[in-house]
């Protein structure tokens, strides 16, 4: 397999890009392959958490000669973040760059709960990507209400857009979002770069929501931001506190610039659209000398070799997006009714969990609820996309019968 | 998917709805059927882009007799974007034409069916985003369901080709054989509108 710890890559030193080259045309959105607008957004969360990171990291740095590179690489990631972000057009609207965020959620999280070898860390990946399944149909549903569109233009088929774990039952005690973590001496290194994935991209949906859900002037819109906002938060706990707690600042630097070059690489691997390969392979380049860097900052500061972090046998198997119809199918029919106590998995509505619905839904239907309602006021129906069948749940099935089928 | 030929995004129905929810269903027929025309080849496509050619006529003429004009009244500076609207509306009437003319199945029609559809969904983006929002927040909420039935009366008339030159409601109108049908549907939405404002 391909070893990022073998590579030079681009020179620090010439990696700043001018105005021309950032000022990269967009996708259209009109012909966009679905995975690749995936892949863009996918990455977009990893050089925001890149530009997160390396932030915290300076503000708890003594050294001033560190606490420069973190800011020059800081700059270039920054320079990255822009590119990938940019590709996404302005002739979308939010609320399609939300079905993308979703879509993003489901099938990344499915795929990484399919390769993770941990079972606990498997179970939670299972447990979140049903509830981003969820949010994807709520979203669907507004977005006719608000838009006129249906979510089959962005989703394209290769996701089905129907009820997973009902939003309104994912608000739970916060004491109970908090997970153990893995032992980093112990753990698999592909299950360091799963948790570092997913938390990034579910943080970078928190952020997105809760910054453009009000720019909406329709009521049930901004509440149903304000709502899968608040759950997207949930999720930022529940994947960092995968995280060992015990990683040193420059073990983290290394792992965030290892996931960087898996992640380049996987969809450079898989990219359909040959400009936006091009883009991948470039940002590759550029993070196998970042990678470098951050290796040497390990040896002198931690005494320690990066292949004690990630491991000696190069990237895992490239990260996949592809549809994830049928596993997604068998965890609705058989983990749609799970809620988390501590940091375990069990099916009773406990005490906490009760007090807790009590407490934020104030005896009220939820919007994600209301969404639906005012669709099947509107349309006589609700919007799904069940491409396999009728869902899984029996009591989760339309009334209606398949308009969009 | 079902092979069809025409868009089928669901239309609102009930009382609250208003002439914002028809433009946005019509916004999205208009994108789906381009997707419908560029599936489609020989008959079926020039089908598929006569239906388009129709749905584009009615939704101009409906936003040319009534949005347009009620949009200026409302803001300051909406005057210009008035204006640049109905420039993109002029550019696309002209591309539009210049495809009518031509075979649906020849190299250039596809090329220029996508410019089209770039230039028309900017269009359409450009109102969602900067147009319709001032309309709901300043125009009182029954005068906008009253106008509804407007956009439903220029539907009904239903043009099967548009003119450039005509994107102004104040605009000297003459009316060739190709443009009766789109003057029929002119006169319509005018009289409808004067029913619904008196």
């Amino acid at each position: 397999m391909f070893n990022p710890l073998d590579h030079k890559g681009i020179p620090l030193d010439q990696q700043i890009r001018n105005w021309r080259e950032l000022n990269v045309e967009p996708i259209d959105p009109e012909a966009v392959d679905p995975y690749t607008r995936c892949r863009i957004i996918t990455m977009n969360g990893i050089e925001a958490e890149a530009i997160m990171f390396s932030h915290q990291f300076a503000r708890v740095c003594p050294d001033a000669d560190v606490k420069r590179h973190l800011a020059y690489t800081r700059f270039v990631e920054s320079q990255q973040q822009r590119v990938v972000n940019w590709l996404l057009p302005g002739l979308a609207s939010v609320l399609e760059t939300t079905l993308g965020y979703e879509q993003v959620a489901v099938d990344l999280t499915a795929w990484v709960a399919r390769h993770e070898p941990d079972p606990y860390l498997r179970q939670a990946y299972e447990f979140g990507v049903l509830e981003d399944f969820d949010h994807l149909y709520r979203y669907a549903n507004l977005y006719e209400m608000v838009e006129r569109r249906k979510a089959e233009k962005i989703v394209d088929g290769v996701t089905e857009v129907m009820p997973g774990r009902p939003t309104v039952a994912e608000f739970r005690h916060p004491f109970d979002n908090v997970n153990d973590p893995y032992d980093k001496d112990a753990v698999d290194p592909r299950s360091k770069l799963h948790a570092l994935t997913i938390l990034s991209a579910e943080q970078q949906v928190m952020l997105y929501y809760m910054n453009t859900g009000p720019q909406y002037m329709e009521p049930i819109a901004r509440q149903l931001y304000q709502e899968i906002s608040l759950i997207e938060q949930e999720h930022v706990t529940h994947y960092e506190s995968l995280v060992d707690p015990g990683e040193t600042w420059w073990e983290r630097l290394v792992t965030h610039e290892y996931n960087e070059c898996w992640l380049y690489w996987s969809f450079m691997e898989q990219e359909s659209d040959p400009r936006i390969k091009a883009v991948w392979e470039l940002h590759l380049q550029m993070e196998l000398a970042q990678l470098q860097h951050a290796a040497d900052l390990l040896r002198v500061h931690d005494g320690r070799e990066p292949e004690q972090i990630v491991g000696d046998t190069g990237l895992p198997e490239p990260l996949k997006f592809e549809p994830n119809k049928e596993y997604l199918r068998h965890l609705l029919a058989t983990q749609i009714d799970l809620t988390k106590l501590g940091a375990g998995y069990v099916r009773e509505a406990h005490e906490r969990f009760e007090q807790m619905q009590e407490r934020i839904h104030g005896g009220e239907k939820p919007p994600s609820e209301v969404v639906i309602d005012a669709h099947r006021e509107v349309f006589g129906d609700e919007y799904r996309l069940e491409t396999e069948g009728p869902h899984p749940v029996e009591s989760l099935r339309a009334t209606e019968g398949p308009r969009h089928a | 998917m079902p092979d069809r030929r025409t868009a089928d995004t669901a239309l609102p129905t009930g009382t609250d709805v208003d002439v914002v929810d028809l433009l946005l269903t019509q916004h999205a027929r208009i994108e789906e059927q381009f997707l419908l025309v560029i599936g489609a080849s020989g008959q079926a496509r020039q089908r598929a882009f006569d239906d388009l050619v129709r749905l584009l006529a009615v939704h101009e003429t409906a936003e040319e007799e009534v949005v347009h004009p009620l949009s200026r009244t409302i803001a300051d500076g909406a005057d210009g974007i008035v204006d640049d609207r109905l420039q993109e509306e002029r550019q696309a009437k002209e591309m539009l034409t210049a495809l009518i003319d031509a075979d649906v199945d020849s190299d250039g029609f596809e090329t220029s069916l996508l410019l089209l559809r770039n230039a028309v969904l900017t269009h359409a983006r450009h109102e969602e985003r900067y147009e319709f929002p001032q309309l709901r927040a300043k125009v009182p909420a029954d005068r906008l369901r009253g106008l509804a039935d407007v956009v439903r009366a220029a539907e009904a008339a239903a043009p099967t080709r548009p003119h450039p030159g005509a994107e102004s409601a104040t605009a000297n109108l003459v009316a060739g054989p190709v443009l009766a049908a789109a003057d029929r549907a002119r006169d319509l939405v005018r009289e409808a509108a004067r029913r619904i404002e008196s």
